[in-house]
């Protein structure tokens, strides 16, 4: 019997896995937020990242000492609520903001105005400047199974990203699926 | 001791029945004296899909100063039992927290006092 919690591909931990940004590819990306007014876009399809990226930039802005705010959207939870009106020393991070409507957008937007930042993921580009476009590609699959403790072929790992048009996520589901049934081979 | 922070069951292994009477001792040798210190009774889910957690029962540990030990008693209840199948596994825990830093012990809940293991019902095809 493969037990849930033994799966190397189980959801706690695949989430401790963190985006994959060397030192000095964080540094470019914390140095293009000024000059954008701390406003940006971190775009890319289901399944790239952008999620991990945003918790990522969250830890960083909160030892800059930033008061972070969550909002967090997705095809199930696209209602918003009650928008405050953030202040200077607050930083916003609105995850899913695709899910928003025109006018919902809008009042996020307002409702930042006059915070210390707002930064987005969302799939197209377009609500705000982009500050980051998330990619994935065979090699980070290959690289992230690798660390999960599972390895798997070079061919596999392209054909499995190929199946799953590069969603990361999806392509893990697949390989949680395979290991709990025996099927997880490195061949 | 090594760790700043630990919590073990003064006497017996990780298997508990439900009602029994569990009891830790925790001990500390932190940087300065915690702000906020308690030992949390809790369960959890792990596996595929999104973790559930609930917690049973919480104690506050009396941080007279920067290290220190304390023993805490929960009794357990009658369930959930801990279990595994392909899909979910559901966990009991034991947390000490004390501010930021945190230790958890782990154990089986179960009326024999060994998880209960979901057997082949849960075949490939469901997994989909």
């Amino acid at each position: 019997m493969r037990r849930a919690c033994d799966n190397p591909f189980a959801v706690h931990r695949v989430l401790r896995e963190r985006y994959r940004l060397s030192a000095v590819e964080w540094q470019a990306l914390m140095a293009r937020l000024e000059p954008l007014g701390w406003r940006g876009a971190i775009v890319g399809p289901h399944g790239s990242g952008k999620t991990t990226l945003l918790e990522d930039l969250a830890g960083r802005l909160e030892r800059q000492a930033r008061r972070i705010h969550w909002l967090r959207f997705s095809t199930d939870q696209r209602r918003l609520a009650f928008v405050p009106r953030w202040e200077a020393a607050d930083f916003v991070l609105c995850d899913g903001a695709e899910q928003l409507s025109f006018l919902d957008w809008r009042r996020v937007a307002a409702g930042a105005r006059n915070a210390g930042g707002l930064v987005i993921t969302t799939h197209r580009a377009g609500r705000l400047p982009l500050l980051h476009r998330c990619e994935t590609s065979p090699d980070l699959l290959h690289s992230l199974i690798a660390s999960l403790g599972e390895p798997l072929s070079t061919r596999e790992c392209g054909e499995l990203h190929a199946r799953h048009d590069g969603n990361l996520r999806a392509a893990l589901r697949e390989l949680y699926d395979r290991w709990a049934i025996g099927g997880m081979k490195a061949d | 001791m090594s760790e700043p922070l630990t919590i073990a069951p003064t006497s017996g292994d990780s298997s508990r029945k439900p009602r029994d009477v569990v009891e830790l001792l925790a001990q500390w040798s932190l940087p300065s004296t915690p702000q906020t210190f308690e030992a949390r009774l809790f369960w959890f889910t792990r596996g595929k899909g999104t973790e559930d957690v609930g917690v049973v029962a919480t104690e506050r540990v009396p941080a007279a100063g920067a290290r220190g030990n304390h023993r805490v008693r929960f009794t357990l209840p009658e369930a959930p039992y801990s279990f595994s199948g392909r899909l979910i596994s559901l966990i009991w825990a034991v947390e000490l927290v004390a501010d930021k830093t945190a230790a958890r012990w782990e154990f089986v809940l179960a009326p024999e006092g060994r998880e209960i293991l979901l057997q082949q019902s849960t075949d490939a095809a469901r997994l989909r």
